[in-house]
């Protein structure tokens, strides 16, 4: 059994593989993470001892604090507008049929090519040089909508064609208003997707730094207090910000799949009763 | 910049099954609905949003990069001197060609370890186990990508994991210095960054390959190299090139990872753009970033085919 033996080690091989790509993708986090619980203020090796203390530290920073509370505005209304601007365009692209709808959709989707760098210093010029407008969390804000927009209106528009239009027939036959059509069985069908939509918009803008770089004022956010920080080396303090942080994005990202997924499978997602 | 396109397992167009589509545009067209006027309405905002927020500063940009530069001040007085400066200053030239061989080999080397990867995740995974297992790859993808390259600062640092260890070991007696601030740092840390996203757009292609082809050309005497290359690598060829697409794109426009892990030797041309915008030189700044952006588009327009976005998210 000369090839079973080999297929043998070729499936080891594999395996060993796979476990090894494993490791190199969560091993560098996995000690972010650790070394935030280490009592040495190197943020590094020999391992002093358990403490909370640089988490305790982070929450005593007033200038963190305040990075938070800029970050957490700009991420929901970004999450808020881009959810709204990409829905309505989801809608229009899939159901108006249009004969040119495959170039209006690579328009919408081109911020996603275009590199985030571009998109900042462009936006930078325009505000401050053309527009001369003070640059403040609201061109942030700006920034981050047209960035994460072309998320929603792909992950909208991805539900939107696998929708059944004879749920909606079958409402309008029923008597129900286009208004109420839309808000009992329209909306509820769609809902996992609007919602995975505002959560990516959420998260990206959460995590943008470029953009935000180059089109804020004299605040703050997380991403750009930690790059403050991190051009001086690595501080304890830092990983215990960047672990919450970590965490934060990946219980949203689980719980947008969750979302995604309910969707996946056509059928089960079942629309509220009217009364 | 974040790579801006990624897939999430099982939220994909159902594969196959009933295509609800069809059903419907043809019972669309029975009833002679047509669709109404009203739903164009919804192109409103976004194109507001794109006209006046995207396009309209990428004009400026433009305009910028053929106007002249007063000390600080942008006057309106055309010439091409921006872009005349860009391809013959030699510090230009050599950061653009660094930057892109950097992009070149870190596609590739993303390419040549996430196919093994994701052969792995289609041929050796029980079928119940890909979805988690391909999310658990997605995750760190969609982190933040600062923290990533930060995680790599506390690794590959004078005090980092690395030389703390080897030192605890008295392997060596002074850190390694280069391990940090130079290519093949930055590479490595790219690798870290792409890599999931190879790994995704492959799996998506190999997972769809017929692998009973495979056994056929073996049957008929075709070593296993030879199968891959003629049959398998072909097949599979979407994958591998919106993989390249999407990981070569972004990295042009790279400014973190160099910033944090590149050193003065591992400068990349988002750096050398950026420090032309600190240093108030707009029209060549913006000569420079228009530079990159038409070596995307033509990029972009070479491979229009293989550009389905949708199907990746």
């Amino acid at each position: 059994m000369e090839t079973s033996g080999r297929a043998r080690l070729t499936h080891a091989a594999f395996v060993l593989y796979g476990l090894l790509g494993y490791s190199f993708l969560y091993v560098p986090v996995l000690l972010l993470a650790f070394f935030s619980f280490n009592k040495s203020a190197t943020g590094n090796l020999p391992f002093t001892g358990f403490t909370l203390h640089w988490y305790a530290d982070l929450f005593r920073d007033y200038l963190v604090i305040d990075a938070f509370k800029n970050s957490l505005m700009v991420a929901a209304f970004t999450s808020l507008l881009a959810t709204a601007i990409g829905t309505a365009a989801a809608f229009a692209l899939v159901r108006a049929h249009l004969r040119f709808s495959e170039f209006l959709r690579v328009f919408f989707v081109l911020p996603m090519m275009v590199p985030g760098l571009l998109i900042g210093i462009a936006l930078l010029v325009f505000f401050s040089s053309m527009l001369s407008l003070p640059l403040s969390l609201g061109t942030v804000t700006i920034g981050h909508v047209v960035m994460t927009t072309p998320f929603v209106v792909l992950v909208v528009a991805s539900r939107l064609v696998d929708f059944d239009r004879r749920l909606e027939w079958a409402a309008a036959d029923l008597g129900a208003n286009p208004l109420a059509t839309f808000r009992y069985v329209t909306f509820p069908l769609i809902l996992p997707g609007i919602l995975a939509g505002a959560l990516f918009a959420f998260t990206l803008s959460l995590d943008e730094f470029v953009i935000t770089l180059f089109t804020i004022g004299p605040q703050t956010t997380l991403p750009l207090y930690v790059f403050s920080q991190v051009k001086f080396g690595v501080t304890p303090k830092i990983n215990a910000l960047a672990t919450l942080l970590l965490l934060g994005s990946i219980s949203i990202l689980l719980f947008t799949f969750y979302a995604l997924s309910r969707l996946g499978r056509p059928g089960k997602a079942k629309p509220r009763e009217v009364g | 910049m974040k790579a801006t396109v990624v897939g999430a397992p099982g939220v994909g167009p159902p594969v196959g099954g009933p295509a609800p589509g069809d059903v419907v545009r043809g019972a669309e067209e029975m009833a002679g609905a047509r669709p109404s006027r009203k739903i164009l309405w919804g192109f409103l905002p976004i194109s507001v949003l794109q006209v006046g927020f995207f396009l309209a500063p990428l004009v400026v940009m433009v305009l910028y990069s053929l106007w002249t530069a007063q000390g600080v001040r942008v006057i309106p007085h055309w010439t091409l001197q921006n872009y005349a400066n860009f391809f013959t200053t030699r510090m230009y030239l050599i950061t653009l060609l660094k930057t892109a061989a950097i992009s070149l080999v870190v596609t590739l080397v993303a390419l040549l370890f996430g196919y093994p990867f994701a052969y792995f995740l289609v041929r050796y995974v029980r079928k119940q186990l890909q979805v988690p297992l391909l999310m658990l790859v997605i995750i760190p993808f969609w982190t933040s990508y600062l923290l990533r390259v930060y995680a790599w600062m506390g690794i590959l640092g004078r005090k980092g994991v690395i030389n703390s260890l080897l030192m605890g070991l008295h392997l060596i007696k002074e850190p390694l210095s280069f391990l940090l601030y130079n290519n093949m740092s930055v590479t490595l840390v790219f690798l870290y960054l792409y890599l999931p996203f190879a790994i995704i757009t492959l799996y998506a292609a190999i997972e769809k390959f017929d692998f009973t082809q495979m056994s056929a050309a073996a049957d008929l005497g075709a070593p296993p190299w030879r199968a891959f290359l003629e049959i398998m690598l072909p097949q599979t060829k979407q994958g591998v090139i919106t993989a390249f697409i999407f990981i070569f794109i972004p990295m042009l426009g790279e400014y973190i990872a160099p910033k944090l892990v590149g050193g003065t030797s591992g400068t990349m041309i988002a750096i050398l753009i950026v420090n032309l915008f600190r240093g108030f030189q707009l029209p060549q700044g913006a000569a420079v970033a228009l530079s990159i952006a038409v070596l995307i588009t033509i990029v972009l327009i070479v491979f229009r085919r293989y550009l389905r976005v949708e199907e990746l998210i």
